[in-house]
């Protein structure tokens, strides 16, 4: 009989996959991020020259995209799995690839496509060059060779593979809507999220209060420089990542014009490069001492 | 005779340059060929989205042999008065390898000279290839590339691979990290195994083995011969352009092809949306008509079904949103997104769309006295224009770039077709060469729009800087020069300035439109020269424009069309004349006639009254070849005038009031254009 590809089953395979590629498992970041680059085991790790090879799951909020647990393919929330290899592998495609094979997709029965997808996060002065990989169709990665993050060139190339979690597991198991997933044996996806579909949803589109969050921005943006100001690179990082949802959330209302978005996320994008800077002064700085130790 | 294959391999490639990319690199091979005398039966481009690269057949092993000529001393010191060779012709003979029998005399207009003459042997292909060929990589351009590894070599995706054969033997030089070899990589749907070559001759078949057919052209026949079978017992035709046909060919290595379907309600969505959720999704082609696209894909024969129902389910997805999005708008109407665009912010302090949309309304009554303008039309689009933005669909990203093109269509329910159409038209051109709006309601909006776009960046402290052009306003500037000229329209663009910066309101009264003036005459300069004329001529007609952009484009037919006559110089170089001798002087009187003396400035005088009277009727008529020949016949007094007065006199008033006649005659020029910025060949620049 064939195996039941539950959902977290899925993801456990994914996990020992990449273990047996030596990635650390980590695991999702304490607060509300957009994608699992925002995670500081991804943002900050790239930064400098040290190996660094990490999987994770990561819980991806993107309220714009809520459609009250209507739409079969959007939601407000949904998973990734972001595996980082640092330096990326030359085979790291083929790597990549068997873990689909891993996951009992035959290549010979499907069709993967690498679609050009130049990737940025204009919030976190990030970009790379890559693609989207699609399964029949269906976008289920984002395979990124980042290049610049906070605004600085990257000193060793690292590749960023985000696995849409739900878009495969709906190839898998052959289902097209995602509220019909098996998560296990028992329970669908829409059994543990349709209830948080729908408040969310009204939430972001309804009830979330602009004005209320606005000050909230403004306010965690100064926390975050103060912080910044003090050397505090991580709790400075972690308001950052805050005034960053904030501005999603306000996003999703409807109520900022297209000059205000640009200039809501110039400033998440200020702050995001000022953490990237001063993590790599005070690395600087704490390798001019070890080597005046030694 | 031998073969050669290069093939470089790569992660997934850009399609947008990968033909460019791959024919560069091809004809960089060729050319070395040609340039080292290697000469080749064939030569055939390779591309896929995974490799680039070029196999070459019937090459010789070793480079053509030549003879060559090298000249040495001249004779009188070649040899001594016995007629010996002397110390110097020996070491010329030393220096050169030749010998006494390869020396002869030849005559030059110099005099005569010893000259060795000898035959260089070839050097090998081998040799050649293999230092040449990775330089030819390496000097490849592309619009972006990357880094991946530690290595020095940038390429748009990751290099992989290379494969360089000369026969039987692979070339291994370096490149990007990866030493060359023999080794090729199958399509990744067949095998993950390494593709091993002994001789380029084996590559084609053993790569469609591997599932990848690497000759582009052949590819792109197996696609047109697909779609045609998949198409032929449907009842409409595919509908496909050659660039979606290209583009296609470009992502894919082993061409498939399979039939979809979509519900029939989808059928009820506008063709555009319809065609921008198929692109969108790897191209897919739309039978017109029908339900059925034609999905080509790149994968094994065996994934037929996979295939169809994945590209099927996230089509069906896509048309449902945008259905959705369609009903709700339709119920919203358009009259109630204008409402809400009250609440909407367009640029910073400077209003609402709602306001935009108001101040659009007063702006297109500058156009009133155009001919055949339906200004109730006009009026009507204007303020309905923008409300599209708040619709469901143009809030999607997929489908913002059908802005207008919605807003046309929701204009329809409670509108009139011309109204529908001057919204659908009024973003148009979105890009140089774009399609202009085909109505001049449309195209009047448009460049109301427009201008209003980049007084908008310029009041809100988003002016473009040299690399940076953050609303892209650079292309609305354009557009509206390209517009005003396409359609005639007899609207000075600094009045229209002016007029868009008063209703902006009180608090921008006192900006200073100079900047925006100095920004327009740049677009008109970019517009020009993509007509074709030249620089200077442009830079002669802006010297002195009064912003009527039709009518800069006529100064500079009228100019391009007399720059090929003989006269032409004669007539730059006079008016160059007139202005070297202003060009200190900082005032100037009126000419005193009671001061004229000399009979030749007194001819200038009277000519230059008579021409002024003509010319105005010429130019008031923009009869300018006209203009040019009633300047060209001042030429003679000027010669005149110059070669008998002395203007520089010492006589103060007598100099005062001949500078006064020459900048009188100066001004006859300018009033047509600038001559002096006219560059005529072989004068020195300044």
């Amino acid at each position: 009989m064939r195996r039941v590809h539950t959902f977290e089953n899925i993801i456990l395979e994914l996990k020992q996959y990449w273990q047996q590629q030596d990635c650390l498992l980590f695991e999702p970041y304490n607060s509300e991020v957009g994608a699992g680059t925002f995670n500081p085991a991804t943002f900050i790790r790239i930064l400098d020259t040290k190996p660094w090879n990490v999987c994770y799951v990561e819980i991806s909020k993107r309220p714009r995209d809520g459609r009250y647990a209507k739409n079969p393919h959007r939601v407000q929330q949904f998973y990734q799995l972001q595996v980082i290899m640092k330096p990326a592998p030359d085979d790291i495609q083929k790597i990549y690839l068997q873990s689909l094979e891993h996951l009992g997709l035959k290549l010979k029965e499907h069709e993967v496509k690498f679609v050009k997808g130049d990737w940025d996060a204009p919030t976190l002065g990030a970009w790379g060059l890559g693609w989207e990989v699609w399964l029949d169709g269906m976008e289920i990665t984002q395979f990124t060779y980042f290049q610049q993050a906070g605004g600085i060139d990257l000193p060793v190339i690292p590749v960023e593979i985000t696995y849409g979690l739900e878009r495969i597991a709906m190839a898998l198991q052959d289902v097209s809507s995602i509220f019909d997933l098996k998560w296990n044996n028992d329970l669908s996806w829409g059994d543990v999220y349709e209830q948080n579909e729908l408040e969310f949803s009204k939430y972001n589109f309804e009830e979330a209060d602009p004005g209320f969050l606005t000050s909230l921005f403004n306010e965690f943006e100064a926390e975050a420089q103060k912080l910044y100001d003090r050397g505090l690179v991580l709790p400075g990082y972690d308001y950052t990542i805050k005034c960053s949802h904030l501005f999603n959330v306000i996003e999703a209302r409807g109520v900022i014009s297209i000059s205000e978005r640009a200039q809501m996320i110039g400033r998440v994008r200020a702050l995001a490069n000022r953490a990237a800077r001063l993590y790599l002064e005070q690395n600087a700085a704490q390798q001019k001492k070890d080597s005046e130790k030694t | 005779m031998i073969d050669f294959l290069l093939e470089i391999g790569f992660e997934e490639f850009p399609p947008a340059f990968l033909e460019k990319s791959a024919e560069d690199l091809s004809t960089g091979v060729e050319n070395l060929l040609k340039d080292k005398r290697i000469f080749y039966r064939s030569v055939r481009t390779i591309y896929t989205p995974r490799r680039m690269g070029v196999l070459i057949l019937g090459m010789p092993r070793k480079q053509k042999s030549q003879v060559v000529e090298i000249q040495g001393p001249p004779k009188k010191v070649a040899f001594d008065s016995k007629g010996k060779p002397t110390e110097m012709l020996l070491g010329f003979m030393k220096a050169n390898e030749l010998k006494q029998a390869q020396l002869f005399i030849k005559k030059t207009r110099k005099g005569e000279y010893a000259c060795g003459k000898k035959e260089i042997a070839g050097v090998n292909t081998e040799d050649i290839l293999y230092t040449e060929v990775p330089k030819i990589i390496r000097s490849l351009e592309f619009p972006k590339t990357m880094v991946w590894n530690e290595g020095s070599d940038r390429f748009p995706r990751p290099v992989r691979w290379v494969v360089a054969l000369l026969d039987r033997r692979p070339l291994r030089f370096e490149y990007a990290g990866v030493k060359a070899d023999r080794y090729s990589m199958p399509n990744f749907h067949f095998s993950f195994k390494p593709i091993r070559l002994e001789k380029p001759r084996e590559y084609i078949n053993f790569l469609r083995h591997g599932g990848v057919v690497v000759d582009p052209n052949e590819r792109r026949r197996i696609i047109l011969k697909r779609i045609k079978e998949a198409s032929a017992k449907m009842t409409g035709e595919p509908l496909y352009t050659d660039e979606m046909i290209d583009e296609i060919n470009c992502i894919t290595e082993y061409p498939e092809v399979v039939t979809g379907e979509f519900d029939n309600q989808y059928l009820g969505l506008p063709e555009e949306v319809l065609l921008t959720v198929l692109k969108n999704q790897g191209n897919l082609i739309w039978v017109k008509g029908t339900n059925k696209f034609i999905c080509v894909f790149s994968a094994k024969k065996k994934a037929i079904q996979n295939v169809k129902k994945g590209y099927t389910q996230v089509i069906e997805a896509k048309l449902y949103d945008a259905l959705f999005y369609f009903k709700n708008d339709l119920r919203q109407g358009l009259e109630n997104m204008l409402e809400q665009t009250k609440g909407m912010m367009w640029l910073k302090d400077l209003g609402t769309l709602y306001d935009k949309a108001v101040r659009l309304q007063r702006f297109v009554e500058l156009f009133r006295d155009e001919s055949r303008l339906d200004m109730d039309v006009l009026r009507r689009a204007a303020l309905l224009c923008k409300a599209d933005l708040l619709s469901q669909m143009v809030r999607e990203k997929d489908f913002t770039s059908l802005q207008g093109i919605i807003g046309g269509y929701y204009a329809k329910v409670s509108s009139t077709e011309k109204v529908a159409m001057a919204i659908k038209e009024h973003y148009r051109p979105n890009f140089v060469g774009d399609d202009l709006p085909q109505t001049k309601e449309g195209a009047v909006l448009s460049v109301a729009d427009k201008i209003d776009n980049v007084m908008g960046a310029f009041l809100s402290g988003n002016r473009p800087s040299s690399s940076y052009d953050p609303l892209g306003i650079r292309r609305n500037g354009y557009a509206v020069v390209n517009l005003i000229d396409a359609y005639s329209f007899t609207v000075s663009l600094s009045h229209a300035v002016d007029e868009i910066l008063k209703l902006h309101g009180e608090k921008y009264k006192d900006f200073d439109t100079g900047v925006i003036s100095e920004f327009f005459i740049e677009r008109v300069s970019r517009y020009l020269q993509d007509k074709g004329f030249r620089y200077d001529e442009i830079n002669a007609v802006l010297a002195n424009w009064d912003s009527d952009v039709t009518d800069a484009r006529m100064r500079c037919q009228a100019l391009k069309e007399f720059r090929g006559k003989p006269e032409f110089t004669k007539l730059v170089i006079g008016q160059k004349r007139v202005r070297n001798i202003l060009k200190d002087v900082k005032e100037v009187t009126e000419v005193n006639e009671k001061l004229l003396k000399e009979p030749a400035e007194i001819k200038l005088y009277q000519e230059g009254r008579k021409t002024t009277h003509q010319l105005g009727i010429m130019m008031e008529q923009k009869s300018y070849t006209e203009v040019l020949k009633l300047l060209l016949a001042m030429r003679l007094f000027i010669d005149k005038f110059f070669d008998d007065v002395l203007v520089m006199c010492e006589d103060v008033k007598l100099r005062d009031n001949r500078l006064a006649l020459v900048h009188f005659i100066n001004n006859l020029f300018m009033q047509f254009v600038d001559f002096s910025q006219i560059v005529i060949e072989g004068e020195k620049q300044r």
